[in-house]
C-alpha cells in the first residue's frame, strides 16, 4: 500500500518543479499550479494515512517512517494554510524540497510488517504526538520566515537591489507568517508538553523525570515564550524575533532528534 | 510579388528636432491616409504616429517603387529636404516589417522598455485607417497578429511590472517593507514639488492620512488641502514623525532635521514600528546614519535612482524573453501569409494538369507506335493547349478572389485538395 506514497512524492515534486520555475522567472501562474499539484498531492496523502490509520487500528506516528510522513504531511498542512492566505510565490521553492525528500526517505525506509511498539498503546499518543509534529511544522514555518525577512531586510538596508530583492516578499508579511506561525506553533508546543506530562504520569508514574526529550522540549518552549513574549510586547520585531525564530527552529529539530532516554521506540 | 513595405524614424535614428517635424496630427491622418492611397506604387498603407516614432507601413507591389514614395510623401509632408531626411530614416521590407511592428507594439522598441502607452497607440492609429478604408486584408491580418504578439508579452512576461520612474520607486520600497500601503501615515517635511509628486503616487496607492508640515505653516495648510491631508506646526516634527510610516522630506533646509538620537528616541516612541524616510532634498535632511537603527529604512534621491536602475535591469531581462515570443509569432504569421501566396499555387497547378495530359499523350504514342514528326508536334501543341484552357479558368478565378480576404483562404485550400497539392508544397519546402 505504501506505493500511494510514490503518487504523493510525484506529485509534490511535481509542485516542487512548478514553484521553483515560478520563482526563478517570477510567473504567479505557475505558483498557481504549484499549489493545485502539492493540494492534490495532499489529498491522496491524506487519504493514505487515514486507511494506514483504519488498517493498522493506530495513528500512524510510531516509528520512523510513519513519522516522517505524518510530519510531511503536517509542513504540507501549514503551508497550504498559509499560501491561502498570503500570495508568497519564494514559500513553495523552499518548503517543498523538504516535503518531497521526507515522502520520499519514509517511502524508502518503509517497514509493511511493523508493529506498535507497547509503551505507546495508548490514547494519550493521539494527541501528544499529533500536536507535537504540527509544532515542528509551524516552528519550521516561523523559522523560514525569519530567514526571508532578514535577507529581505539586508537587501532593503544594503540598498543592492538584487534576484532575492524582487523575490522574496515584503517584510511586513515576512513578519507577519512569523507571528501568526509562531503563536500555532507555541500553543501546539505546549499542549504538547502538559499531554506528555499526563501520559508520563501514567506510563512511568511520574509528571516529570528530566528525561533527554523532555528537558530539551522545556528548553524550545522556552525559547518561543521569550520570543512570543516580547513580539506580544511589540518591542522585539524584525530582525531580533527573526534571528530567535532560527535560534528557536535549531532547538525544535534538536528536539525531535533526542530519542533516547524513555522517549527511546524507534 | 507583393511585399509589407515599412518607412520611418524614431528616437533611435531622429532626435527630437527631427521628430516633432515629421510628426502627423490625429487630425491631419484621415487626409494623409488618403493622399498615401493615391500613391500608385501603394495598395495598403497606414500610419503611426507618436513623439518618439512616426512610421508609414504598407504593402505594395514593388518594394523600391514603394520606399521612394514613402520617401518623398514624408518628406514633402514635413518640408525637410529628402537627402537631409533620408540619414534619419530606416526602411523594411517583408519579414523585416512583421518583426519589427512586433517588437514596436511589444513595447520592445520603446524609449522606456515595456511602457505600456505604445499598444494603446498603435491600435488608435490603426483605427483611423480602418475608418480612412486605407488597409486591407494583409495589413488587418498583419495588425491583428501583432497585437496578438503584444497581448502574449504583456500576459507572459513581467516586462512592464517594474516601476520605472523615481516617485513610484519610492511607492515600491514602501511596499517592499509595509505590504499593502492602505491606511498607512504619511508626512511630508516641506512644501517642494518633489514631495507633492512622490505624495501622489502613495495616496494612489491607498495611504490615507497625509500631514504636511513646514516651516510656513500657510505653505503647508496649502499642500496639504491638495491632498485632503491636515497641515502640522514645524514645532511638532518629531512627535508627527512618530505618529507617521513614511516621512517624506523635501525642504531647502542646509541642517540635519532627523538624527541618530532624533530617531533613537522616535522608535521606542512607536514600539519599534517599521518607519521610511525617503529623503529627496539636496543637502539631505535626514542622517543616513539613521539606517543602522532596527526597522528604520532611509533612501535618499541616488538610492531610489538605483531601485529604477536595477528596475530596468530585470525590464531587461524580461525582454529577452519577450523577443522569443515576438519571434514565434513572427514565425507562425509569415507561415500563414506564405500558405496564403498564390504563385506557387499557381504554378504547380498549372504542372499538374499538364502532367496529367503528357501522361494521356505518351500511352497513346506507347499503343499506336512512332508517329511521324508533323503528327507529334500537333498532337504535343493539342495537349498543351488543352491543359492550358483547363488551367486558365481557374487561374482568373484564384487571382481574382486573391483580393477577398474572406473567401481567399478557403478557396485556395479547395484548390489544393482537389489537385492534391498540399503533399508537394510540402515536400518543397522539406526540400528547402
Amino acid at each position: 500500500m505504501s506505493w500511494i506514497l510514490y503518487i504523493t512524492a510525484g506529485l509534490y515534486a511535481l509542485g516542487l518543479l512548478h514553484s521553483l520555475f515560478g520563482f526563478y522567472q517570477k510567473r504567479q501562474v505557475f505558483v498557481r499550479v504549484a499549489l493545485g499539484m502539492v493540494a492534490s498531492g495532499f489529498l491522496v496523502h491524506t487519504w493514505f494515512l487515514l486507511m494506514l490509520g483504519l488498517q493498522r487500528r493506530h495513528i500512524p506516528i510510531t516509528n520512523l517512517s510513519e513519522s516522517l510522513c505524518f510530519f510531511a504531511w503536517c509542513i504540507t498542512l501549514t503551508f497550504l494554510v498559509a499560501s491561502l492566505r498570503y500570495r508568497i510565490s519564494a514559500l513553495g521553492a523552499f518548503v517543498l524540497p523538504l516535503v518531497s525528500l521526507l515522502t520520499i526517505i519514509s517511502q524508502l525506509m518503509w517497514d509493511e510488517n511493523h508493529a506498535i511498539p507497547p509503551l505507546l498503546k495508548s490514547k494519550w499518543l493521539y494527541l501528544h504526538t499529533s500536536v507535537a509534529f504540527l509544532a515542528y511544522a509551524s516552528f519550521f514555518l516561523t523559522c523560514l520566515s525569519g530567514i526571508f525577512y532578514l535577507i529581505q531586510e539586508r537587501e532593503l538596508k544594503t540598498k543592492h537591489f538584487r534576484f532575492l530583492y524582487f523575490r522574496l516578499p515584503s517584510l511586513q508579511v515576512c513578519d507577519e507568517l512569523l507571528r501568526r506561525s509562531l503563536f500555532v506553533g507555541f500553543v501546539a508546543m505546549s499542549i504538547t508538553i502538559v499531554t506528555g506530562a499526563f501520559w508520563a504520569q501514567q506510563a512511568w508514574g511520574r509528571f516529570w523525570s528530566w528525561d533527554p526529550k523532555e528537558t530539551a522540549s522545556l528548553i524550545t518552549w522556552a525559547i518561543y515564550l521569550l520570543l512570543v513574549n516580547y513580539r506580544l510586547s511589540s518591542s522585539w520585531r524584525g530582525r531580533r524575533a527573526a534571528y530567535i525564530s532560527i535560534i528557536g527552529f535549531a532547538s525544535t529539530l534538536f528536539t525531535f532528534g533526542v530519542n533516547w532516554g524513555l522517549h527511546t521506540y524507534l | 510579388m507583393a511585399k509589407f513595405v515599412l518607412v520611418g524614424l524614431s528616437h533611435r535614428t531622429a532626435e527630437v528636432e527631427v521628430r516633432e517635424r515629421v510628426a502627423f496630427q490625429a487630425t491631419r491622418v484621415p487626409d494623409m491616409l488618403r493622399q498615401l492611397a493615391a500613391l500608385p506604387a501603394i495598395r495598403e498603407s497606414m500610419i503611426i504616429s507618436t513623439c518618439n516614432r512616426v512610421e508609414l507601413i504598407s504593402y505594395a507591389e514593388n518594394v523600391q517603387e514603394a520606399i521612394d514614395s514613402l520617401e518623398s510623401f514624408l518628406s514633402e509632408s514635413s518640408q525637410i529636404a529628402r537627402q537631409e531626411l533620408r540619414q534619419k530614416l530606416y526602411h523594411h521590407s517583408g519579414e523585416q516589417v512583421v518583426r519589427h511592428l512586433f517588437r514596436v507594439a511589444s513595447s520592445l522598441d520603446s524609449m522606456i522598455l515595456g511602457e505600456p502607452q505604445i499598444l494603446g497607440q498603435v491600435k488608435s492609429f490603426y483605427n483611423l485607417a480602418v475608418d480612412a478604408q486605407s488597409v486591407g486584408s494583409y495589413l488587418n491580418s498583419l495588425l491583428q497578429a501583432a497585437f496578438r504578439a503584444a497581448k502574449r508579452v504583456r500576459s507572459e512576461t513581467g516586462i512592464g511590472e517594474y516601476s520605472v520612474s523615481v516617485s513610484s520607486a519610492a511607492v515600491e520600497l514602501a511596499r517592499k517593507i509595509l505590504g499593502d500601503l492602505r491606511n498607512k501615515r504619511i508626512l511630508i517635511v516641506g512644501a517642494g514639488k518633489m514631495g507633492e509628486v512622490a505624495v501622489r503616487h502613495l495616496s494612489a496607492s491607498g495611504a490615507t492620512t497625509i500631514r504636511v508640515t513646514n516651516r510656513s505653516f500657510e505653505a503647508a495648510q496649502e499642500l496639504a488641502s491638495k491632498f485632503r491631508g491636515t497641515a502640522v506646526p514645524f514645532e511638532e516634527l518629531t512627535q508627527a514623525i512618530m505618529r507617521s510610516d513614511i516621512v517624506i522630506t523635501s525642504t531647502g533646509s542646509k541642517e540635519v532635521l532627523v538624527n541618530r538620537a532624533m530617531a533613537h528616541s522616535i522608535m521606542s516612541g512607536r514600539k519599534n514600528a517599521p518607519i521610511i524616510f525617503i529623503d529627496i532634498s539636496v543637502p539631505r535632511n535626514v542622517d543616513p546614519g539613521v539606517a543602522g537603527i532596527d526597522n528604520v529604512f532611509c533612501y535618499d534621491i541616488d538610492d531610489l535612482g538605483a531601485v529604477v536602475e536595477a528596475n530596468l535591469q530585470e525590464r531587461h531581462r524580461e525582454a529577452a524573453l519577450a523577443e522569443k515570443i515576438v519571434e514565434q509569432e513572427v514565425d507562425s504569421f509569415c507561415a500563414r501569409v506564405k500558405s496564403l501566396d498564390i504563385g506557387p499555387v499557381i504554378s504547380q497547378l498549372q504542372g499538374r494538369i499538364e502532367e496529367i495530359c503528357r501522361l494521356e499523350l505518351d500511352r497513346y504514342v506507347r499503343r499506336v507506335g512512332p508517329l511521324d514528326p508533323r503528327g507529334a508536334r500537333e498532337l504535343e501543341s493539342m495537349v498543351s493547349r488543352i491543359a492550358g484552357k483547363i488551367a486558365h479558368p481557374l487561374v482568373t478565378q484564384l487571382r481574382s478572389v486573391n483580393q477577398d480576404p474572406v473567401h481567399h483562404e478557403a478557396y485556395l485550400s479547395v484548390i489544393k485538395r482537389i489537385f492534391k497539392l498540399h503533399k508537394e508544397t510540402e515536400e518543397k519546402e522539406n526540400e528547402a
